[in-house]
């Protein structure tokens, strides 16, 4: 079986594949300070409280745009898995081309969503993740990455709002009945998930019209994807593991 | 002559009107920290260098979203222009009818924008005043608070970017010239940018048709307001000084109830 690890900046999430089938997937909070130790008993005990053995995992693919956590991340799962991950990083085989000043410079999450999307659903895409960042990534029937936009992400909008204006409160991100809002809290949940609903559609009408790619496809990820098209209309494709699904193909294009 | 004071949770703006003419107008940063004697010198300091004399300002208005500096700044105007600043609270006659739960929690940034707007430009109106926070307000052609709408500002937004995810600079909040980017920076910048502009473009619009104001006038106000319409496409009215006037207005609505009141004493 392979274990498969994205490392975001807030969440890292760990997906464990059997052949092609995602049979367990867990969410867990992206923490600078845990040690080698730390970090792999708590993947052992993961695994043990699932029922797993973690002798059945053959091997581990790790994506992180996260450099802090690397060392004991990496040298816990040494450790207690006796596997040494593959990182993807600058040089593994994709399948993409991109066509950037410095392609290293690419975050490694944003890489894995093309590689999944160009060989499951095929360009010319646009791949939406809603994460710390919102990113905004297009290949075309080329497979290659045409252009990225990155947004700053629904969350850390909401904190820097109340990190910053004297008198707004901390709120609950959720769209609200109606856009009449009558007090502060229905006014902010307002601005922060009308405005990132707007902010979707401007930036693919934009891409569909400057690129010239009216048939692009649209497909969304991320924990906050179903708050922006709670009625399906603005993406075609939702799917939550996709970046896990692009661990596992960039796996086996790699071994 | 009369001196106004927008203090919003970043900058300060200040205003002198000789009438209805705005004669000068400068931008502070908003500080906590600024003592009332440091705060009373630097408005001196500037009104001696635009040649205008503290002695003939015969009121100060103040608007705040900013509760912990209103000490230094009332006590500065005290000490230096001698004068008592007026304070924008609700009770205030406005104009607008503020139809909210609590018409108290309402930032008087944006009751000031409200009547400057309703005032100069009439009604339907949205007013778009880019600052720490995007507002967003709509007022009927009766004078009636419709909605109102808070998002982050372009500038918080940037800074959450950088300061959340551990791999990504810090950059200039600049309108990329190409929707294709070829760096991380660029990636930003356009991303920034046409996510406000994208925010804003879908506001107007739900707005319009969700409330039935095809005649709807956006008024905007606030720095970042350029970067968002460059091509004057959204904007009817852009108006960076829209606070300013709505302040004088508010001032110009209470002076006689104010003289009115003093006679009782």
């Amino acid at each position: 079986m392979l274990l498969v690890i994205d490392v975001g900046n807030t969440n890292y999430v760990l997906g464990v594949y059997h052949g092609e089938k995602l049979v367990k997937c867990w969410r867990m909070a992206t923490g600078s300070n845990k040690t080698a130790d730390e970090t792999g008993i708590f993947l052992y005990n993961l695994f043990d409280a699932s029922g797993f053995d973690v002798k059945r995992i053959e091997a581990v693919i790790i994506s992180s745009v996260v450099p802090d956590i690397m060392y004991s991340l990496t040298q816990g799962i040494r450790k207690y898995f006796h596997i040494e991950p593959m990182i993807v990083s600058a040089g593994i085989k994709t399948g993409i081309v991109i066509k950037r000043d410095n392609p290293k410079a690419v975050g490694a999450d944003r890489i894995v969503n093309m590689v999944a999307v160009n060989e499951i659903y095929g360009g010319p895409a646009v791949v939406i993740d809603y994460g710390t960042a919102n990113t905004f990534d297009v290949i075309n029937e080329k497979s290659e990455f045409i252009t990225g936009l990155i947004t700053p992400g629904i969350s850390i909008c909401a904190e820097a709002l109340y990190q910053r204006a004297a008198q707004i409160p901390k709120i609950e991100i959720k769209k609200p009945k109606s856009i009449v809002v009558k007090n502060t809290v229905g006014s902010i949940q307002a601005g922060l998930v009308i405005g990132h609903i707007g902010q979707t559609k401007y930036i693919i009408q934009q891409l569909r019209e400057q690129l010239g790619l009216p048939n692009m496809k649209v497909v969304a990820t991320g924990g906050l994807a179903r708050m922006i098209d709670p009625n399906k209309e603005i993406f075609d494709i939702l799917d939550p593991v996709l970046t896990l699904k692009g661990l596992k193909i960039l796996y086996h294009k790699n071994i | 002559m009369i001196l106004v004071i927008d203090v919003s949770n970043t900058n300060t703006v200040m205003g002198v009107f000789d009438g209805e003419a705005l004669v000068a107008n400068w931008r502070l940063s908003t500080l906590s920290s600024r003592t009332s004697d440091e705060t009373g010198i630097l408005i001196r300091s500037l009104f001696r260098h635009s040649d205008i004399s503290v002695l003939e300002i015969e009121a100060v208005m103040v608007s705040s979203v900013v509760p912990n500096v209103m000490y230094s700044l009332t006590n500065g105007i005290r000490k230096y222009l001698k004068r008592e600043a007026i304070i924008v609270r609700s009770g205030m006659k406005t104009g607008i009818n503020l139809r909210m739960e609590n018409p108290k929690e309402m930032g008087t940034d944006r009751i000031v924008n409200l009547v400057a707007a309703y005032e100069i430009y009439g009604g339907p109106a949205m007013i778009i005043d880019y600052s720490t926070a995007t507002t967003y307000d709509v007022v009927d052609e009766n004078g009636e608070f419709v909605t109102g709408i808070t998002a982050p500002g372009l500038q918080v937004c940037a800074e959450a970017l950088y300061q959340r995810a551990a791999n990504l600079p810090k950059f200039e909040i600049v309108a990329p010239e190409s929707i294709i980017t070829k760096n991380t920076v660029e990636s930003m910048q356009a991303g920034l940018v046409l996510s406000h502009i994208g925010e804003t473009v879908y506001m107007i619009q739900c707005i319009r048709e969700e409330l039935g104001f095809p005649t709807l006038k956006v008024i905007a106000t606030g720095g970042l307001a350029k970067i968002i319409d460059e091509k004057e496409e959204i904007f009817d009215v852009y108006d960076p000084v829209l606070a300013l006037h709505g302040l004088r207005l508010i001032y110009e609505k209470n002076k006689n109830r104010r003289q009115g009141e003093r006679k009782c004493f």
